[in-house]
Parts: C-alpha cells; sequence; structure tokens
C-alpha cells in the first residue's frame, strides 16, 4: 500500500474499528445486562427485512429514542411514521440472526444517511447492534427459531443502475467554466475556485506558486516558465507488462515539460497521457525554448537530487543557468542577478488537475534567453568525457539494430541495442572504436516513427540528452530520439557530415567484447553440418520462433505479433569454423547465412558441404554474441547492416 | 421494492467527491462509510485510486470506457454505460454470486471521480472499439 495514502489510512482506523467491535462484543456476551450508557441508541423494530449484495436492509420502526439525538424534525417524524431503513453488515446479521418483529439496539457510532427524493433515511455503520429478548417469549420462540431456517428475500441490484457523481450544482460549475472571460465571474453559490488564466496576475517564481498552496486563491496563481525541455516519460512500468506481443497498444506515456522560472529553479511538469511518444517531435520543435503559463498545478511530489537521479543529471547539464538569474528575496536590480549559484537540489514534479488545460504555451513569441539547448558532440568527444551520469546529445548513424535475447520480458520491456556511428570515427584510424553501442532502456519512450525508420534502414539519429557513464552510453528516462534537427543546437564539436563510402567496422581482434559488432576474415577450418538449418520467421518482427496455429493447422503462427504469419520468411543457418589470423589464438565459430552459404558453394561448383573447407571467406560483419576465455571461443552470426 | 444499496452508495460517492474536493484530507470521515457499503473491496479500491491506476479512455465520438490497472499488472476494463469489468472477481462476485455491488476496480473508478485521480486518455474510435471488443473475448480477464 501506498505510504500515506487513501487505502493506509483507511487500514489502520478498520484495524482499530474492529478490535473494538470484538472487544464489544466480547463485553455483550460476558455481560447479560445492557451497557448503562443509553445515550444516542437507536431502539428498532424490524419490520421487513431483506439482502442486497450481502448486506441486510432492514425495514424498521423506531420505538424510542433517547434525548441527545432527538431533533425536531426526528420528532415530527416519529409521530407519524417513524419508519428507518437499518443497513447491517453480513457479521452484524450473522450475529443477530434477526428475525421480524425483533427488537434491536443500535449503539453508537451509527451514522445517518438522508437521499435525496426519499423520505426514509438510513441507518448505517451498525456493527455495534445487539438484539434485545423479551424474556415471556424467548424460550418458545429460541425453540421455533431454532427449528426453521428464515429465508430472507434477495434483492438482485441491475448492473445498469450506474452511479452519477455530478450534481446539477456540478454540471452549472462545468458550464461557467468553459466560458471565455476577461471580466471576473461571479458565481452564486459555487466556490470561486473556478476561474480563468486571465484573472491572476502572473508570477515568476514556481517556489511562491508551490508554497502558497493552501493559501486562499492558489489555484488562481499562474506562473510564468521557460521550458527547457520536452519529453515523454513512461506511466509505471506495470502499464506495459499487460500488452500482449508487438502490438503498438497503449504504450502509456505522459508528456512531460521541464520548466525553468526567472529565478532558475527548475519542475518538472507532468501533462496528459498520450497513447504513443507519436508527436514527440512536433512538441519539442513547437514548446522548446518558449515561454509558457503554469496555472492551478497540482504537486504531485518534491523530489531530492538522492532520489531522482535520473531527473537531476538532467538538470545538471543545464546549469549553470546560461543568462543571470534573479536572486530570491532581494530587489531586482540588474546587479543582483548573478549565474553563480550552487546547482539545485530539489525539484517539484507538477501535474495538471484533470480536465482543465492549464498550460498555455507562448508559441509564437521568440525564444527565452534562459534556454538552453542541447550541446552536440561528436561521438569521439563522448567517449572520451570523464565524468559519470552526464547527459551528452549526438548525431549518430544507426547501423544495426538489436533487441535483447531474454524470452520472458515482453518485446516492448526489452532493452534495444543500437550499434551507431559517424564520421569521424569512421575515419580515425588508432584507439577510437569505429562502431559504438548504445542501449536503449525500456524505460526510455521511442515513438512510433522512430522505431518504423529504424527497422526499414540505415538512420541518421539525433539522440538527445542520452546517459554517459562508465563507458557505456545508455538512452533512459528523459532521452529523446529524434529524425529531424532540432531548431537550435551548439554543434561545437560535432561533425555532422554524411558517410563517404562504405561503412567499415572494427576488425575482430583480442580487444573484440561480447555484444558488439565486427568485421572478420579468415579462412574456413571446420564445418557443424548438425547446426545446418533452416526455418521460417515471423515476416513482420523476425521471430524465429513460430507456432501452429491452432484454428487451422497449415497456417503459422507468431506469437509476438499475435497474428497469422501469411508470408513467412525463410531462414537458412550453418555454422563454420573460421581461422582468423587477427585473432588466432581463439576458435572462431560464425553462423553464416544463406547467401554466404551459397556464394561459397557456387563458387566452387559444388554442392558439398566439406568442399568449403580451405576456403577464403572475407570480411564478413557480424554481431558478436559470445566471448568465453575457457575455452577460447567467440561467437559470432552474420548479419546484415542496415 | 426498489433497491436501497445502490442509492446509498451514490450518495456516499457523491458526498466523498464534494468533501474532497474541500481538502484531500476530506475523505477520512467518509472510510467507515465506505467500508461499511462496500466492504472488502474499498481497501482495495482506495489503493488503486492512491497509485492512479485508473485512466478514462475517451474517443472523438465522446464513447468513453475506463482502463484499471490492476494490482497484478493486469490491465482491466470497465464500462461506463453499466456496472461491468472484465476482471475474474467480477464475474463471480457480482454476476454469479450477487454478493457485491460492484469489483474494486469499478470502485476505484467512482473513487478516482471523486478525488480527481483519474488519468485521461484520448485515442481513435478504432483503438476504443478495441479495448471495447478485447473485454469480450478475454476470458482470462
Amino acid at each position: 500500500l501506498c505510504r500515506g495514502g487513501l487505502a493506509e489510512r483507511l487500514c489502520r482506523l478498520q484495524n482499530r474499528e474492529r478490535s473494538a467491535i470484538s472487544f464489544w462484543r466480547h463485553q455483550c456476551i460476558s455481560d447479560a445486562k445492557m451497557p448503562s450508557d443509553k445515550s444516542g441508541v437507536l431502539i428498532v423494530k424490524i419490520l421487513e427485512m431483506f439482502e442486497e449484495c450481502t448486506i441486510q436492509v432492514a425495514i424498521c420502526q423506531q420505538l424510542e429514542q433517547s434525548p441527545a439525538t432527538l431533533s425536531s424534525e426526528d420528532a415530527v417524524i416519529n409521530a407519524r411514521e417513524p419508519i428507518l431503513k437499518v443497513l447491517f453488515a453480513r457479521e452484524t446479521a450473522a450475529h443477530l440472526k434477526s428475525r421480524p418483529q425483533d427488537v434491536i439496539h443500535i449503539y453508537p457510532p451509527w451514522q445517518k444517511l438522508l437521499l435525496k427524493n426519499a423520505d426514509v433515511p438510513v441507518i448505517m455503520n451498525t456493527y455495534f447492534s445487539q438484539k434485545v429478548l423479551l424474556s415471556e417469549h424467548s424460550e418458545t420462540t429460541e425453540k421455533t427459531y431454532g427449528l426453521t431456517k428464515m429465508l430472507v428475500r434477495k434483492n438482485i441490484v441491475s448492473l445498469a443502475q450506474t452511479f452519477r457523481l455530478d450534481d446539477l450544482d456540478d454540471e452549472l460549475r462545468q458550464e461557467s467554466s468553459d466560458q471565455v472571460a476577461c471580466a471576473p465571474q461571479i458565481h452564486n453559490n459555487c466556490d470561486l475556485k473556478q476561474h480563468h488564466l486571465a484573472l491572476s496576475a502572473v508570477n515568476d517564481s514556481l517556489l511562491e506558486m508551490v508554497e502558497s498552496q493552501g493559501a486562499v486563491g492558489w489555484r488562481e496563481a499562474q506562473v510564468r516558465v521557460v521550458i527547457q525541455r520536452v519529453y515523454c516519460l513512461p506511466a509505471r512500468e506495470g502499464h506495459r507488462s499487460h500488452v500482449q506481443g508487438n502490438k503498438p497498444l497503449w504504450m502509456f506515456c505522459r508528456l512531460c515539460l521541464l520548466v525553468q522560472d526567472a529565478y532558475g529553479m527548475f519542475s518538472e511538469v507532468q501533462l496528459q497521457s498520450l497513447s504513443s511518444a507519436d508527436n514527440i517531435e512536433q512538441y519539442c520543435k513547437r514548446w522548446e525554448g518558449k515561454f509558457c503559463c503554469l496555472a492551478g498545478m497540482k504537486i504531485l511530489q518534491r523530489t531530492t537530487r538522492g532520489r531522482a537521479l535520473g531527473l537531476f543529471s538532467l538538470i545538471d547539464s543545464l546549469w549553470p543557468p546560461v543568462v543571470p538569474v534573479k536572486v530570491p528575496g532581494q530587489s531586482q536590480d540588474s546587479e543582483m542577478m548573478t549565474t553563480n549559484l550552487p546547482p539545485p537540489s530539489f525539484c517539484y514534479i507538477l501535474t495538471i488537475q484533470s480536465g482543465e488545460i492549464h498550460v498555455e504555451v507562448d508559441e509564437e513569441e521568440q525564444i527565452a534567453n534562459l534556454y538552453q539547448p542541447p550541446a552536440v558532440h561528436g561521438l569521439k568527444e563522448i567517449l572520451q568525457i570523464g565524468g559519470c551520469n552526464e547527459r551528452c546529445s549526438f548525431w549518430a548513424q544507426v547501423l544495426y539494430l538489436r533487441l535483447q535475447a531474454k524470452h520472458n520480458i515482453p518485446i516492448n520491456q526489452r532493452e534495444i541495442w543500437l550499434f551507431v556511428t559517424d564520421s569521424m570515427l569512421q575515419n580515425v584510424v588508432h584507439n577510437t572504436p569505429k562502431v559504438v553501442a548504445v542501449s536503449v532502456a525500456a524505460s526510455c519512450v521511442l515513438s512510433t516513427e522512430i522505431t518504423e525508420a529504424l527497422s526499414v534502414a540505415s538512420q541518421l539519429v539525433f539522440f538527445r540528452d542520452a546517459l554517459w557513464g562508465n563507458g557505456r552510453i545508455i538512452c533512459v528516462e528523459r532521452t529523446v530520439l529524434l529524425l529531424q534537427k532540432p531548431l537550435l543546437c551548439s554543434a561545437a564539436g560535432a561533425d555532422l557530415s554524411e558517410l563517404t563510402g562504405p561503412v567499415r567496422l572494427d576488425e575482430l581482434d583480442s580487444t573484440t567484447q561480447a555484444n558488439s559488432i565486427c568485421a572478420v576474415r579468415g579462412t574456413v577450418v571446420g564445418v557443424n553440418e548438425s547446426t545446418a538449418f533452416s526455418w521460417p520467421t515471423c515476416d513482420r518482427c523476425g521471430n524465429g520462433k513460430l507456432e501452429l496455429c491452432p484454428q487451422d493447422r497449415g497456417s503459422l503462427y507468431c506469437s509476438q505479433c499475435s497474428e497469422v504469419v501469411i508470408s513467412p520468411v525463410l531462414k537458412m543457418q550453418l555454422e563454420v569454423f573460421l581461422s582468423c589470423p587477427s585473432r588466432s589464438q581463439s576458435t572462431v565459430k560464425v553462423k553464416v547465412g544463406l547467401f554466404v552459404l551459397i556464394n561459397m558453394l557456387l563458387s566452387l561448383q559444388s554442392y558439398e558441404v566439406q568442399s568449403v573447407l580451405g576456403k577464403e571467406v572475407g570480411l564478413l560483419n557480424c554481431y558478436v554474441y559470445s566471448i568465453t576465455s575457457h575455452p577460447n571461443c567467440v561467437g559470432l552470426e552474420e548479419i546484415v547492416l542496415l | 421494492m426498489d433497491c436501497t444499496l445502490p442509492a446509498v452508495a451514490e450518495e456516499l460517492l457523491k458526498e466523498i467527491k464534494k468533501a474532497f474536493q474541500e481538502t484531500s484530507h476530506g475523505i477520512d470521515p467518509f472510510s467507515f462509510r465506505l467500508k461499511f457499503i462496500f466492504g472488502p473491496s474499498a481497501v482495495p479500491a482506495l489503493d488503486l485510486v492512491d497509485q492512479r491506476s485508473v485512466t478514462r479512455v475517451v474517443s472523438p465520438s465522446g464513447r468513453t470506457a475506463y482502463q484499471v490497472l490492476g494490482s497484478s499488472g493486469k490491465l482491466y476494463t470497465c464500462y461506463s454505460s453499466c456496472h461491468f469489468c472484465t476482471c475474474p472477481a467480477f464475474g463471480f462476485t457480482v454476476l454469479q454470486k450477487s454478493e457485491s455491488l460492484l469489483c474494486k476496480h469499478i470502485l476505484a473508478v467512482y473513487l478516482s471521480q471523486a478525488t480527481g485521480a483519474c488519468q485521461e486518455l484520448t485515442v481513435s474510435e478504432e483503438q476504443l472499439t478495441s479495448i471495447l471488443l478485447a473485454g469480450e473475448e478475454d476470458d482470462e480477464g
């Protein structure tokens, strides 16, 4: 249960109540007399009983009432028709074993509910109830009751009877808030909470707005901030786990803004849920760097550096501010503005109240001075950065894409590995790898445009605010992959030129590591014929594990796409052993595909697999799936670059 | 005789909504009544509200449905035009045994409406259709 949440609070109250009820009942049994304290006791006689969803509804006549609870209204009702509807919970009913004509004492704390359009009040929370046995008849009645089982009519509640939580009052309020007004609207009965952005003065401090929450009129407060970044956050891991297969159903991400006010303070504003991150590029283009007015925010959380490393690594990349910011509490002379402030240690996460639009972005206006576009660097520079958990932005050509091979994780929760390069890495000779592996965590929301584009051809992708640390580049929450060039970016060290000539991969050597791509050449020294086989794969997702269709045994079914595969792609593979001069100590085994195989065989004009022994295999592009030291073996899989 | 319980439940939820608009602690006095009327569903439903598990899905034509992320990670669909939920507890406790008015997911939908904790999602007509249809075919709930 969430700490401090509604559920936890109810649980605590419940536990206290439960022990109170059992204590009370125990007392009643052991002490045959009625408790002496009679104030607030409701005395009723049951006229009729029935059951609705385990709750016993008893139409009762109120017999007498202690003075404490008597009101003028009650007195009038009492005289004419003191009818009540008393509800008993299942356990209470079982304890009471009541029948029509029984007299029940209901002890406080019971609660009365008056329904609109109904005359009969409803009594509930009747846990502390006790049946009064009328002494003369008790023996005989007990015997009779003991023999016959009492049948209680059960009312079935119609499912069509839904609950409407909106009153007419609420509807009135709804209508008035839809109107656009420049002048203040005075409402008769409603509270003055619903107002329009035009009403209140614009503030420029997030902190002031947050701290005034709780004060009257805080919902009217407006703050003017600069949108530094726009991105999508995944809506909790749980949302993804239900998605079946590969279907791009409810990715459930939220559009978020990282905003900064005139004092340099940051806040993350979570806007509406999106079904996919499809228009993220549009939002980034239209909103980043612009001013916007926030109103009527709800504070979701106040988070600190220690608890939100990801968020603060992004904030740090925007610190110090590029223009001087105001200093709180001081008069705003220009000398008082500064850029020399320590980096923020806390950040408010805000969200909009549901249903009302509270964010007005000034798209026409110019880019704010405070806006800090991402600093773009070349991959080579990034690889040489010393620090850890630094946000970095770069352009790169994606050469190859690989999904993590774990099968018990749904496809859209898996890590994706992108193997990327740029022209500088391609042209530099020593000490830097030609290709870098970038891992995309499941928490990095990818738009459909990106995933579709990546699966089709090699793309030049802009990685914005990726994380660099421990020698790896990873894309996490708040990293955005874009296809188009962002409006403004300082591309100091970056070489955005297209790749000239064919892509070159590093050749397999002693420094090659697992989960990388490389080029390999060598002589065929062995063929593992037992590995030769062909299998159908799904033409949509490449799934090699197709099943027979349950309905139609002739067709194939892909469980990841959850669809029948109409035209499967036939893959063939054979494992060959190579002797590679570049890594002579290791046994190199390569799973080669159909193309290489057929080429080799055709050139030999033979269909004997064994005749490939001794043949030169030149510069194959491969993915290194395993490197073991004992035995010293390198496992490669031939790949086709995008 | 007309049923009593639905009217009581509706009134209770309305009062909770009104109280919550005053202050988020306004719900406390209603805790006992919630527990009394809705029984074992009350705490799990509030838990779902705390975790903001309820999403109101709307399509351009105005059709709505609710999706609730259950505690097991499964997503259940609740209809807005009648009390229906795709979870197994609903089928058993409400439909079969009539032991409960609602399942915890439907109650969470109402409580989220009352406390403003409903997430909003706009989808296309086709997407909403597939949500509503999936609710029928999904045997496991």
